[in-house]
């Protein structure tokens, strides 16, 4: 026992007490704290300069004027900011950044208003305006919008016309969009009128203000979010992903470079193959643990700063400890079995891929089973290790958990699986360890396993 | 007798190879033994099925006194052929966990120190092994062999790789754990290695023994029954050697005859003879190398 403490011992800090360790966990939270703050911000960047002609053919004459004033530079401007406040809320970090920091950022969304020069042109000479879109001749013509002649009245059979808008190749998208709202908006204006009514009146009562859910915790009251339901289980599942490949993928290399270096045998003539498997993969197992403990303090600290603490329940820590422990050894101890029966990495690539399929699939489920968290494809999937740990977790941090013998039974199933795995890994491991040569396939794995 | 290993009828067959055949061998305690025979003999496998690193197709193995080495291995030390260090890892260390791992408790750094003093290899134990030669590190690994006052110590192709300067320290310190009480064996396909120290020779060929016998009584029971002679003159005519009592044939390589004498004869009669005939500047009885040996075991 001291034996299989001394080596895991060994592993745990010849692998944590290096450069590249820290470096290599630090790089994920950096790089996801980037892309929550950073994103949302690029999304919208850089709203392309609006400028050039947009030729109105109205056949009603009355709705030029309200796509006029819809275009208008300052019109764009009070639309734009409030689509930047908008996006702001929604990324988790909440509201808009003031200060310095946040006029940069309201800057880089708004983009460059330029006016877009509106002109009228007749019916007659539709197809003329239209050849002049394919042509530059210093005005930087946009679009041709056509107004139905039954756009604001309807016809004689009662029906309202619409639009027809002509652009130029390659015209952004969003200019488009503008485009059309603002036609759409100067026609609705134009039919209110024509019918007598008032405007405003209309908009204050077609509108009603859309206040966010309040959550009720233990800890307080905090305004829900709704994307937070989605992100915990992503979260998850995502700890259990990272720290089960890293330091599965920390057991294969050091097991190949015990094993090129010719380190095993001299290993070997001081403890039994099953002490020296065992004893590594504790070690990496513990390292696996400081990689989840690194990130769930990262992730606690962040909730609470948010206060947002209250939303998380602590049962669900200790579930993502015992699934990462039961999926680490169902994988840790096939990728040591890999390690030992090959003699460097490029030679693991093709025993590994079956292992990593195992790993991707269960992101596949993630979509249908985060929909439906007790679907029965969710509730089978659950059994099936080494799934049934994404599965589950995936579920437990659900709006709607499994019931507990489910958990329970998914436990089972899952200590089951990495028993066996870990016996039918020690077999292949006692074999590959002094195999030198060629690298076996998965067919001689399996023969070895039945030779152990 | 009190025996350190003993082996009954082992077979270790990989694929279609045969790689050791029905071997028996007993090793009392306190014995040094050389394990001879060329690349393939099958040296490393009985040495690794000895350590229970290889499991026996068929056959029995004990090793101090235990059903396996497996639970014996605090009291045995191995130097495998295949030898290899953590790079990383610095050597003092490395020795210190090699020595916990044998089970030493209170291995303290400055018997980590004395030991790299021993085998000329001061101040070392802060140098990462990747940092030392291949010679060095060869001597790193013996200490990890050798410091856990193993009373059984398997050396598998020790001498491999090492300087005559280091062969010397690595003689010394093989005689010395000898003389300590351990009981060692080690292989080596140079047969002269086991010449110098060996008391008792095992040797394999394709998997077989085809000796196991103390060197004393191996040299004697191969004694070619011949001479070496050189005349004291060079160029002188020893042709007449031929026809003394006693002789069979003679054989001449360079300036060096080789004097073969008939069964029965006295070689002490036969030299005194050969002395009166032509003046030798070198006269000595032939004694066999284990080269000759094998050589005439194996055709």
């Amino acid at each position: 026992m001291s034996k299989i403490f001394l080596i895991a011992r060994r592993d745990f800090l010849a692998t944590v007490v290096t450069k590249g360790f820290i470096i290599a966990i630090m790089v994920p939270p950096i790089i996801y704290t980037a892309i929550i703050t950073v994103f949302p911000r690029l999304m919208n960047n850089r709203v392309p300069a609006v400028s050039g002609r947009l030729v109105v053919v109205d056949q009603t004459g009355q709705v030029t004027a309200g796509v006029r004033r819809y275009l208008e530079p300052q019109a764009m401007a009070a639309r734009r900011e409030a689509t930047f406040n908008r996006a702001m809320e929604s990324t988790p970090m909440g509201g808009a950044p003031s200060g310095a920091h946040g006029a940069v950022a309201q800057r880089a969304v708004m983009g460059e208003l330029t006016a877009i020069d509106i002109t009228e042109s007749q019916a007659g000479a539709l197809e003329a305006e239209k050849q002049q879109l394919t042509r530059d001749d210093g005005v930087r013509r946009l679009g041709v919008l056509v107004i139905y002649p039954n756009a604001v009245e309807p016809n004689a059979e009662g029906k309202f016309g619409a639009y027809d808008l002509y652009v130029r190749r390659n015209l952004d998208i969003r200019i488009q969009n503008e485009i059309r709202n603002g036609a759409a908006d100067a026609i609705v204006e134009a039919r209110v009128r024509a019918a007598g009514l008032d405007r405003k009146r209309i908009d204050a009562l077609t509108t009603v203000a859309r206040p966010t859910s309040i959550t009720v915790t233990e800890s307080g009251e905090s305004a829900t979010r709704p994307d937070f339901g989605q992100l915990l289980p992503m979260g998850f599942a995502l700890l259990l992903m990272i720290s089960v490949m890293s330091s599965g993928q920390y057991l294969l290399t050091t097991t190949i470079e015990e094993k090129s270096s010719r380190t095993m045998e001299v290993i070997l003539s001081a403890v039994s193959p099953f002490e020296l498997l065992t004893g590594k993969i504790l070690g990496q197992m513990a390292v696996g643990l400081t990689i989840l403990a690194t990130y769930s303090s990262i992730g606690i600290l962040s909730l609470m700063s948010m206060a947002m603490l209250g939303l998380v329940d602590p049962l669900l820590l200790v579930y993502l400890f015992i699934f990462f422990l039961i999926t680490y050894v169902t994988m840790g101890s096939l990728m040591a079995a890999i390690g030992s029966s090959v003699n460097e990495l490029r030679e693991a690539q093709s025993l590994m891929t079956p292992i990593t399929l195992l790993m991707m699939i269960p992101w596949l489920f993630w979509f249908p089973i985060s929909r439906e968290p007790n679907s029965t494809f969710a509730t089978i999937v659950s059994f099936i290790p080494p799934m049934n740990a994404f599965a589950m977790l995936l579920r437990l941090t659900s709006t709607a958990p499994p019931p507990m013998w489910q958990v329970w039974l998914s436990i089972v199933v899952g200590i089951i699986a990495a028993g066996c795995a870990l016996w039918f890994a020690s077999r292949i491991f006692k074999i590959g360890l002094l195999m030198h040569g060629r690298p076996p396939n998965v067919a001689t794995l399996l023969k070895w396993a039945r030779q152990g | 007798m009190n025996l350190a290993i003993s082996v009954a009828g082992v077979t270790k067959t990989f694929g279609s190879t045969v790689a050791v055949d029905n071997l028996d061998l007993a090793v009392p305690m306190g014995a040094l033994y050389g394990f001879i025979g060329p690349n393939g003999a099958g040296k490393t496998t009985t040495l690794r099925m000895i350590m229970s690193i290889l499991f026996p197709d068929r056959g029995e193995l004990s090793v101090l006194g235990r059903p396996a080495a497996i639970e014996a291995k605090d009291r045995i030390g191995y130097l495998p052929e295949e030898r290899g260090v953590y790079r990383k890892m610095r050597v003092g260390a490395f020795l210190m966990y090699m020595a916990r791992l044998k089970g030493v408790k209170d291995f303290s750094p400055e018997r980590v120190a004395a030991w790299l003093e021993r085998l000329h290899l001061p101040g070392v134990q802060d140098k990462k092994c990747e940092e030392l030669s291949k010679g060095m590190l060869q001597k790193v690994q013996l200490i990890a062999a050798v410091l856990h006052a193993p009373d059984l110590l398997i050396l598998d192709e020790p001498f491999s790789g090492l300087d005559p300067v280091n062969m010397r320290l690595l003689r010394e310190l093989i005689l010395a754990e000898h003389r300590r009480g351990a009981t060692i064996i080690f292989s080596t396909h140079v047969m002269v290695h086991a010449e110098e120290i060996c008391d008792h020779i095992v040797m394999l060929h394709q998997g077989r023994k085809v000796l196991d016998e103390d060197l004393v009584s191996v040299q004697r029971r191969h004694d070619p029954r011949a001479l070496i002679f050189e005349p004291f003159e060079r160029g002188a005519d020893a042709s007449a050697l031929a026809a003394l009592d006693g002789v069979d044939k003679i054989t001449r390589d360079g300036g060096t005859y080789r004097i073969d004498l008939r069964e029965g004869a006295d070689p002490v009669r036969a030299m005194r003879a050969v002395a009166a005939a032509v003046p030798p500047s070198r006269l000595e009885v032939h004694r066999p190398s284990l080269e000759d040996i094998f050589i005439g075991l194996v055709t």
